[in-house]
């Protein structure tokens, strides 16, 4: 289907102008394009795309003659244009490209001049029917420009699925061409990591994520004081690097996965049952410190617990964020490595510290000793106070 | 001689772990006594602001302009108006930034995509960074609204998709209601809890579908965006801006208004005049803040115009339903 909005001819002036009234203005008549998937019916799956044909993909002199050519003449003068964007408008679905065949074209300008006036944009609405059917089962949809396709900047890409409650909105730039995966089944997370396919995809888009890797840092230095003063705790039991290293890898492993299962759901624990128990882990290590000088072995599985407990901390936290729904895992990802990071960064300055004192006779008495009951003390405020204040 | 030893070594140990313990504890209590309670934005009186004598403006030579890409005008403690540089791009859209406890939102981005042209991201953490500093608060939500849904104010939308802690209230009708909980647009009003900060928020269609105004009860701001301002004001739908130009009028009777806001400057100092469409230079603009008065006139509009047209009044045109009209010539 085709219509015609303007002619240029005296006689279809008072036409023209009734037809002039009725279109739907620009606001401040820029011309960004607008492409709207409507999959609200999956068998039916259309692609809507609203350009600014004579201001891009033809001539103004063209676009012109085919708006005030019949549709015969428009399907052929329109033909190169539509199919530039059937090629470089990428759609896939869970992977798998998805066809784009013309269905229908509106038309619309008033005027040679209106069209060469890039202030004054006249727009065309080009409807696409997408080839493969979409089904309920699909898990990731991603819409792409060609990286050698331009069009008027930037594109607004609006996707309707069935099911879902609300569409999903992207924008497209010259220099940001894909809509990163958009999960099908719902905004959250956890429906991407329903298939492998959806897990891949989501780590796709792993880049953005590294700026948690600074927010995870953060929360060591400067604001995770208790954590610092932990493994400073840890630090402070030996002077033997493996006793350390035991420890830290321990802390470590433990942290990471009760970081990952609260995060995720599986585990909740309130904030006042696990932060006075970070504070009462903190003595315990440093009392512990005053009387051992080896690691045992039940101190490894206690460090291991106390590793868990530390990583409902970083979730309280970081439930605290707003983890992006389609870069979930990576920034969780890159929000741990930040804390190890972060914790590995605290035991360097130690080492810088107080490290080259190790070999020292009086290291102990006058260095570790002193020290470990600072952090006794400090773990002993942060109990009063997380017990009387939480 | 050994027991008693260890028993004084436990004692003195003891005895340093309950000093640090205590002395932090007193030197917290002494510390919180100073320490700034959370911010508080009473309705009651006016939280007072100021506007930029001029804002910047362009240039004759677009190209060599060498104002910042961003202006960035903190117009109280927690209230910030940014223009994007008119060499840039000749919209010079203003865009919000409200503060709340733990929260800012922005309002719009801008006509300009790219980052390097206009660093709006970069203008925004600064400002964030810096408040929260000030406030004694760290890693605060940044929520990213929209007035309306017009290219010429999310241009820059995506530099804030990868941002942490950071909510993108989306761009299309559906999501921007789900986010205000307007269930019944435009006619409903709601109030939206920015961190303590009250906002009241309504529908205010006719430029376009989906455009909201926003009244803020601290500084007694009217925001009207794009369908109130010194400039053209383009109508798609005359007879729901009648009722939304109305509204806004009902809702300044009930509330006291220090300044109606909005979104550009397209009219000149000289009443009725307005710069040409596309200009990258406005020299001796006037006020972006508008007054009652003015918004007195447009009610009286509503009343007077019948067909669509372009309509003269002193601090703004009304383009009814004239969409393809760029120029204010006969």
């Amino acid at each position: 289907m085709s219509r015609v909005r303007a002619q240029t001819s005296p006689r279809f002036l008072l036409f023209a102008m009734l037809v002039l009234f009725t279109c739907e203005s620009h606001a401040h008549l820029l011309n960004m394009t607008e492409l709207h998937l409507d999959a609200s019916d999956p068998r039916q799956a259309r692609l809507h795309v609203k350009i600014d044909l004579g201001q891009s993909l033809m001539q103004p002199e063209i676009y012109w003659r085919a708006v005030s050519a019949d549709a015969a003449g428009q399907a052929q003068l329109i033909a190169p244009a539509v199919a530039q964007l059937a090629r470089s408008i990428v759609i896939s679905v869970d992977g798998e490209l998805v066809k784009a065949n013309l269905q229908s074209w509106q038309l619309e300008a008033v005027s040679l001049d209106a069209i060469i006036n890039p202030i004054t944009p006249q727009m065309a609405e080009l409807v696409f029917a997408l080839g493969a059917s979409f089904s309920p089962e699909d898990e990731v949809l991603e819409v792409r420009i060609d990286d050698d396709f331009e069009v008027p900047w930037p594109a607004l890409l609006r996707v309707d699925y069935a099911g879902a409650p609300l569409p999903v909105s992207r924008l497209l730039t010259a220099s940001e061409r894909s809509s990163r995966p958009i999960s099908l089944n719902g905004n959250s997370a956890a429906s991407d990591s329903a298939t492998l396919a959806g897990l891949a995809l989501a780590f796709q888009s792993w880049a953005p994520g590294l700026s948690w890797l600074v927010i995870g840092f953060q929360h060591i230095i400067p604001r995770g004081l208790d954590h610092i003063v932990f493994v400073l705790g840890l630090f402070f039991l030996s002077t033997r690097l493996s006793t350390l290293l035991y420890q830290v890898s321990c802390f470590t492993v433990a942290h990471s996965l009760s970081l990952g299962l609260a995060t995720l759901g599986f585990v909740a624990v309130p904030a006042s049952v696990v932060e006075p128990l970070i504070a009462a882990s903190i003595i315990f290590i440093a009392v512990d410190n005053l009387h051992s000088e080896l690691l045992a072995r039940w101190r490894l599985a206690v460090v291991t617990l106390f590793g868990l407990l530390h990583g409902l901390g970083f979730a309280a936290v970081l439930s605290e964020l707003i983890l992006p729904a389609e870069n979930f895992y990576s920034a969780l990802l890159f929000f741990n490595l930040g804390v190890e990071a972060g914790q590995l960064t605290v035991l360097l300055l130690a080492f810088a510290a107080v490290g080259w004192l190790r070999n020292w006779t009086q290291y102990t008495n006058r260095v570790a000793r002193p020290a470990t009951v600072t952090i006794a003390g400090v773990g002993a405020y942060w109990l009063v106070k997380r017990v009387a204040f939480i | 001689m050994k027991s008693i030893n260890k028993r004084r070594e436990a004692l003195q140990t003891t005895a340093g772990i309950m000093l640090v313990a205590s002395s932090l504890l007193v030197f917290d209590v002494a510390f919180s006594a100073f320490e700034d309670a959370s911010l508080s934005f009473p309705l009651e009186g006016r939280a007072v602001g100021e506007f930029p004598d001029q804002w910047i403006h362009g240039s004759k030579s677009a190209m060599d302009n060498t104002d910042p890409a961003v202006q960035i005008h903190a117009y109280n403690d927690h209230t910030y108006i940014l223009r994007e540089n008119k060499a840039i791009n000749y919209e010079g859209a203003f865009m919000y930034l409200f503060f709340g406890n733990g929260v800012a939102m922005l309002i719009d981005q801008g006509s300009t995509s790219s980052p390097a042209l206009f660093p709006l991201r970069e203008a925004v953490d600064e400002i964030i960074l810096e408040w929260e500093t000030r406030h004694n608060q760290s890693n605060i939500e940044l929520i990213v609204a929209n007035s309306h849904l017009h290219g010429d104010h999310y241009a820059a939308w995506n530099q804030f998709v990868d941002r942490p802690n950071t909510v993108m209230v989306g761009l299309t009708h559906e999501e921007m209601m789900a986010f205000w909980k307007i269930d019944n647009y435009p006619q409903q009003i709601v109030t939206y809890d920015l961190g303590g900060r009250e906002l009241v928020v309504t529908g205010t269609p006719g430029h376009q579908g989906s455009e909201l105004a926003i009244y803020d009860g601290w500084t007694d701001l009217l925001y009207t965006g794009d369908m109130f301002y010194r400039g053209r004001l383009y109508l798609d739908d005359w007879d729901a801006w009648v009722s939304s130009i109305r509204k806004l009028r009902s809702i300044a009777d009930q509330n006291p208004v220090a300044h109606l806001v909005n979104n550009h400057i397209e009219m000149t100092r000289e009443p009725g005049v307005d710069y040409p469409i596309g200009t990258t230079w406005q020299p001796n603009e006037p006020p972006m803040q508008m007054t009652l008065n003015m918004l007195d006139q447009a009610v009286e509009a509503t009343y007077e115009i019948e067909n669509p047209g372009i309509y003269h009044y002193d601090d703004f045109l009304i383009y009814n339903q004239v969409p393809w009209a760029y120029t204010t010539d006969p």
